[in-house]
C-alpha cells in the first residue's frame, strides 16, 4: 500500500513533464534530421545532419551566438558586482529596510514584456528621459536604436535593472547565514572593512555566488522579450539573440527542420557552457572548504 | 534582514547614498510608467516631463479610452491571463506539491540503465514505428510510450548493474527541465500541438493547450520550493496518523497541507507571477482567441506605433497585480522564504 501511494503522488507531475516537456522534444529531434518546410510546402525527407551543417555554416547563426553570450556576460558581470556591493551595503546599514525589500521585489515580478515597453519609452529619442540624462553630460541624442554598441548597452542596462535585485536578495540571504564569530575575531585583530570583505565575506559567499551567477547566466541566454520589443534584433542583426533567431526562422520562414536543428544546437551550447562552468568552478569551491 | 551578522558600525554616508541611488533607479521606471499613463498625447510628445501639475496636466483620458473599449479589446486578453494563470498555477501547485511530498517522505530508486532504456525505447520505437512502419506521428509517439513505460518499470525491478539514482536525481530531472532554453520546448510543443490539431484535437490557441504547457513549465519550480517546506515539517504528526491507519492521501490533504499554508501560498504566488509574465510560450501557442496580456502588449507595439499613453495604461494594468504579489511576498520573506528557496 505504501509503494502504491508513493507512485500515485508523483505520477501526475511525472506524466505532465514527460508528455508536455519531453515528448515534443523527441518529435522535434527527429524533425531536425529532416527537411520539413511549410512555405513552400515540400514533402518531408530525411536529410541526416544537413540542417545542423547548414546552421553551423551560417554567419547569422554565429552572430546570434556571439550576441547572446555577449549580452549575457556583460549583464551578469554588472548584475553580480552591483548586486554584491548592494548586498554588503544593505547588510551593514539598514535604514528603512522594509522599503528596500519591497522595492527590490517589484522589478523581479514585472513581466519582461512590460519592462521592455517601459525601457522603450525611457530610451525613446523623442519622449524619453534618457535624453535629458545624457543631455546633462552634453550628449543629447545617443543612437540607442541605430548603433550596435549603444543598442547592446541599452539591452544590458534593462537586464541589469530587472535582475540585479534577485542577486541582491539571494546574496543578502547568504550574508545573513555567515557565522558571526569570524567577524568578531577579525575585529579583534583590527582588520579593516576591506580586509574583512576580501578575507572572509567574499570567500565564504563563493558557493552561493557561483550558484547565482550560473542561474542568471543561463536565464540571460534565453533573452528574447526585450530584444523583440526594443530592437527587433536590429540594427541589422546586431542584437539578434539565439532565441529570436530561432523564432524568426520558425515563424517567418516556417523552415521547421532547420529551426529544430538550431534549437538543439542552442541546447548543446548551454550544456557545453554548463559543463565548462562546473569544471572551472568546482576546484575553486573545493579549495576553500 | 534586521539582524546583520557583520559588526554594526555607524552608517557611512557614501554607503547610504549608494543604496538610495539604486533605490531611485529601481523605482523611477515604475513611477515613469504611472505618470505617462496620466499624460495627454500632447504632453507625451512634447518631450520628457516629470511632475504632474508642475510640468504637465494629468488627465484620465488614456484610462477612459482603454476601458471604453474603442481602442481594441483588452478586457479579453486580461481575462485570458487571469483565467490561465490562476488555473495553471493551481494545478501545478496541487500536483507539484504532491510530487514534492513524495520525494521528501518516500525513497525512490531508479536504476540508471532502466532510465536510459526508457529514452532508447521511446526514441527508437518512435523512429521505427513512424519512419519504418508508416504509423502516424501521434500513434507512433503514443505506442512507443506505452512500450517504453512497462519495460522500464520491469527493468527497474531486475538486478541490473550500474549506478542507482535516488530522490536527489529525480528532483534534478524535474528541475533540469527549467534549464532548457524555452524556445526549444516551446517550438517542439508548437509542432506537437499542430499535429494534434490535424488529428482533430485543437490545442493551438486553446485554453487547455496553454494551461497544460504552463503546468509543465511551473512544475519544476513548485517541486523545488515545496520540497524544502515539506522537509522542514515534523514527521511525528504524520507517523501518529499512520498508526491510526489513515490513508496517505488523507494524511497529505488533512494533516500536511494545513501545516504548510505559508509555503503553499508563497509558492502559488511565485508560480502565478511566472505564468502571468510568460511571453514566449503564449506567443507561439496562441493566435487570437486566447492571447494573454504580454502577447497583446507586443501587438500594441506593431499596430499602433508610438501611442505611449495607451501603452503605459496597458503596462500598468499588466504590472499592478504583480505589485500586490510583491507586497505580499515581502511579508513572507521575513519568515525566511528566501533562505529556504536557495538551499
Amino acid at each position: 500500500m505504501f509503494d502504491r501511494a508513493k507512485y500515485a503522488f508523483i505520477l501526475p507531475a511525472f506524466l505532465v513533464v514527460l508528455i508536455i516537456g519531453l515528448f515534443p522534444l523527441i518529435y522535434s529531434l527527429t524533425i531536425s534530421f529532416m527537411q520539413v518546410r511549410l512555405v513552400p510546402p515540400v514533402p518531408p525527407s530525411f536529410v541526416g545532419f544537413d540542417n545542423y551543417v547548414e546552421a553551423l555554416s551560417q554567419p547569422r547563426f554565429w552572430s546570434s551566438v556571439r550576441v547572446t553570450f555577449l549580452i549575457a556576460t556583460l549583464a551578469v558581470a554588472v548584475q553580480y558586482s552591483l548586486g554584491l556591493a548592494l548586498a554588503v551595503a544593505l547588510n551593514s546599514t539598514l535604514p528603512a529596510a522594509r522599503v528596500y525589500r519591497a522595492a527590490f521585489l517589484f522589478p523581479l515580478l514585472m513581466a519582461p514584456i512590460a519592462v521592455a515597453f517601459i525601457g522603450k519609452m525611457i530610451f525613446h529619442p523623442g519622449v524619453g528621459p534618457m535624453r535629458d540624462l545624457f543631455g546633462l553630460f552634453g550628449y543629447p541624442d545617443p543612437p540607442f536604436q541605430t548603433d550596435p554598441v549603444w543598442a547592446i548597452g541599452m539591452l544590458v542596462t534593462i537586464e541589469v535593472w530587472q535582475w540585479t535585485s534577485l542577486v541582491v536578495i539571494i546574496l543578502l540571504a547568504g550574508l545573513q547565514s555567515l557565522p558571526r564569530d569570524v567577524y568578531e575575531a577579525a575585529a579583534l585583530e583590527n582588520a579593516t572593512r576591506w580586509q574583512q570583505f576580501r578575507g572572509i565575506t567574499f570567500p565564504m559567499l563563493l558557493p552561493i555566488s557561483a550558484a547565482v551567477v550560473f542561474l542568471r547566466f543561463v536565464e540571460s541566454l534565453k533573452l528574447i522579450d526585450t530584444v523583440y520589443v526594443l530592437t527587433g534584433g536590429g540594427p541589422g542583426i546586431a542584437t539578434e539573440t539565439l532565441t529570436l533567431y530561432t523564432y524568426q526562422e520558425g515563424f517567418k520562414k516556417f523552415n521547421l527542420g532547420y529551426t529544430s536543428a538550431i534549437s538543439f544546437l542552442f541546447l548543446i551550447l548551454i550544456v557545453i557552457f554548463g559543463t565548462i562552468y562546473v569544471a572551472l568552478i568546482k576546484p575553486q569551491l573545493e579549495k576553500r572548504t | 534582514m534586521s539582524a546583520p551578522n557583520a559588526i554594526r558600525r555607524p552608517s557611512h554616508w557614501p554607503v547610504t547614498i549608494f543604496c538610495l541611488i539604486w533605490l531611485a533607479v529601481t523605482v523611477f521606471p515604475i513611477y515613469w510608467i504611472f505618470v505617462t499613463s496620466l499624460k495627454s498625447p500632447l504632453s507625451v510628445n512634447g518631450g520628457p516631463t516629470y511632475l504632474p501639475w508642475v510640468d504637465f496636466m494629468p488627465t484620465l483620458d488614456a484610462w477612459r479610452a482603454a476601458f471604453s473599449g474603442d481602442r481594441g479589446d483588452f478586457i479579453g486578453p486580461l481575462m485570458n491571463s487571469v483565467l490561465i494563470s490562476l488555473t495553471s498555477s493551481l494545478i501545478a501547485l496541487v500536483i507539484g506539491s504532491m510530487a514534492a511530498y513524495s520525494l521528501v517522505r518516500f525513497e525512490f530508486r531508479v536504476r540508471l540503465l532502466a532510465a536510459l532504456s526508457f529514452a532508447a525505447i521511446a526514441i527508437g520505437g518512435y523512429v521505427a514505428l513512424v519512419h519504418g512502419l508508416g504509423f502516424g506521428k501521434l500513434a507512433g509517439l503514443g505506442l512507443s510510450f506505452l512500450l517504453a513505460m512497462p519495460t522500464t518499470l520491469f527493468l527497474n525491478t531486475r538486478n541490473l548493474p550500474g549506478p542507482i539514482l535516488g530522490n536527489g536525481d529525480v528532483v534534478f530531472w524535474f528541475v533540469s527541465q527549467r534549464m532548457f532554453p524555452p524556445i526549444v520546448s516551446a517550438f517542439a510543443l508548437y509542432l506537437i500541438y499542430a499535429e494534434m490539431g490535424k488529428a482533430g484535437v485543437p490545442l493551438l490557441d486553446s485554453f487547455p493547450g496553454l494551461v497544460l504547457s504552463y503546468v509543465a513549465f511551473s512544475l519544476p519550480i513548485v517541486i523545488w520550493l515545496m520540497r524544502d517546506f515539506f522537509a522542514a515539517l515534523p514527521v511525528e504528526v504524520e507517523e501518529a496518523a499512520l498508526v491510526d491507519n489513515v490513508s496517505r492521501f488523507r494524511i497529505f490533504f488533512q494533516v500536511v497541507v494545513p501545516m504548510s499554508w505559508p509555503g503553499l501560498i508563497a509558492t502559488f504566488m511565485i508560480t502565478l507571477s511566472f505564468v502571468w509574465n510568460e511571453f514566449l510560450n503564449a506567443l507561439l501557442l496562441t493566435t487570437s482567441q486566447w492571447q494573454t496580456l504580454p502577447v497583446w502588449l507586443t501587438g500594441q507595439n506593431s499596430y499602433r506605433g508610438d501611442e505611449w499613453w495607451a501603452i503605459a495604461v496597458a503596462a500598468v494594468i499588466s504590472i499592478t497585480p504583480m505589485i500586490v504579489v510583491a507586497a505580499a511576498l515581502s511579508r513572507f520573506m521575513r519568515s525566511g522564504l528566501s533562505a529556504g528557496a536557495i538551499r
